[in-house]
């Protein structure tokens, strides 16, 4: 059967985010909500258009068993036993030693960047760990990304960067072009913006930036932020 | 449940994303219990609807970078993927649940009076003023499938009456819903 479009294609999402689409015609259909943008935004609409009956529904209290299930599953995918504390700590000093392996060649490679030790790094990785870019804040007032790579092929996107506080909302630092190489954003180590600061983020946005002062697009990049100075 | 507001959920999946454990802690608090609601009524035994909790959290957990926000609310997103779940998972041959069908037919019952001017602009609104333009037969079929995640022939079976008829109810009452929701513009990709 061919991918529907026009009306059927609207008929069939429909019936598909109701819930009356099923057995192999269900599974057909979200075969082709993955091929097909334009299908997805179809079924996004209805998924819009219909959810708020759900909220209608009073909650029902799940017992906390649940919650350890999801726990444990989630934490066996970093180590193959039963999250533990062992675990973390593996985990953590794997990433630790990663991170100052990374350092040491970024201290090298800054020798030809701003003069002076930075105040603070973040290296930009995917989820997958792959780093991306390094972040370094240098005094006065000179953040310098500098990426390596650009992320995924999306070549109508910007990357925008967010410093991520301990506590709250993103906040945005502005836009970067998604391609390898340096960009400059002027601001002072005691911007309200960078108050609070656990970490760095990069989000795919529309060109010119998010239209909404927070992410609109997937979270790409991350990196916590490592102080290498007291400004 | 604390502060749901889609910002505020927003930003606990843009943190879960980036394998922030405490915002995952701090989502599943918030909406355990929105889907633990919606998946108890379609797979209809609390063993089951617990397992499709545990799969939804995993699935959050796993795919949460994938969520954009620009495209869709981030409770209507984790709905989704909690009745896909469970639709996946309810057995083919399983009896009949308990069927609420004071909640399908109260679909369209009271609002609270004094909406202010955001509620009046929800998408919760408008989806309430155009369920309230169908047929009674139709918000009737609409609801059971949503609710209970009954298929036409179930349907067919509780209402009893021709399976050609429900579909048809079912079919005509999503189509007023389209246009009506359209018409509201609620979601630009329902228009023709």
């Amino acid at each position: 059967m061919k991918r529907p479009t026009g009306d059927l294609a609207q008929a069939l999402a429909a019936e598909y985010v109701l819930g009356t689409l099923r057995g192999r015609a269900r599974q057909r259909f979200e075969t082709w909500i993955g091929e097909d943008s334009a299908l997805a935004r179809v079924v996004a609409a209805w998924e819009a258009g219909l959810m708020p009956m759900a909220e209608r529904l009073p909650g029902v209290e799940p017992p906390a068993r649940v919650w350890k299930a999801i726990e444990a599953r989630i934490g066996r995918r970093s180590d193959e036993s039963v999250w533990s504390n062992a675990a973390l700590w593996r985990a953590w000093a794997a990433i630790a030693s990663g991170v100052a392996v990374v350092l040491l060649a970024f201290f090298t490679w800054l020798s030809q960047g701003p003069r002076g030790e930075p105040l603070f790094v973040a290296v930009l990785s995917s989820t997958q760990a792959v780093p991306y870019g390094v972040v370094s804040m240098h005094s006065p007032d000179i953040l310098r990304i500098r990426m390596v790579r650009p992320v995924g092929d999306s070549p109508d996107r910007e990357l925008e960067l967010w410093v991520i506080p301990k506590e709250g909302a993103p906040r945005s630092l502005g836009v970067m072009p998604n391609e390898r190489g340096d960009t400059i954003i002027h601001i002072t180590s005691s911007d309200p913006r960078v108050r609070g600061a656990v970490s760095l983020a990069v989000s795919l946005e529309p060109p010119g930036g998010s239209p909404t002062k927070r992410p609109t697009g997937p979270m790409v990049l991350s990196g916590p932020i490592a102080p290498v100075r007291r400004g | 449940m604390k502060d749901v507001s889609p910002e505020h959920l927003a930003d606990l999946l843009a943190r879960t994303a980036l394998r922030d454990h405490a915002a995952f802690a701090k989502l599943y608090e918030a909406t355990r219990a929105k889907l633990f609601a919606v998946s108890l009524r379609i797979v209809g035994e609390r063993p089951l609807a617990e397992e499709v909790l545990q799969d939804t959290f995993v699935n959050i957990w796993n795919h949460a970078r994938d969520y954009a926000p620009s495209k869709s609310a981030p409770l209507t997103w984790m709905f989704a993927i909690a009745r896909n779940r469970s639709l996946d998972i309810v057995r083919r041959t399983r009896e009949l649940p308990d069927i609420d069908d004071a909640l399908a037919g109260n679909l369209v019952g009271d609002e609270p009076e004094a909406l202010d001017e955001m509620a009046r602009r929800s998408d919760a609104h408008k989806l309430h003023q155009c369920l309230d333009e169908l047929e009674a037969d139709q918000r009737q079929a609409i609801g059971l499938a949503f609710f209970h995640g009954l298929s036409h022939s179930e349907l067919a079976e509780h209402l009893r009456r021709p399976l050609g008829t429900v579909k048809t109810h079912v079919r005509r009452g999503l189509n007023r819903l389209r246009d009506c929701l359209a018409r509201r513009g609620a979601g630009e990709s329902l228009g023709s």
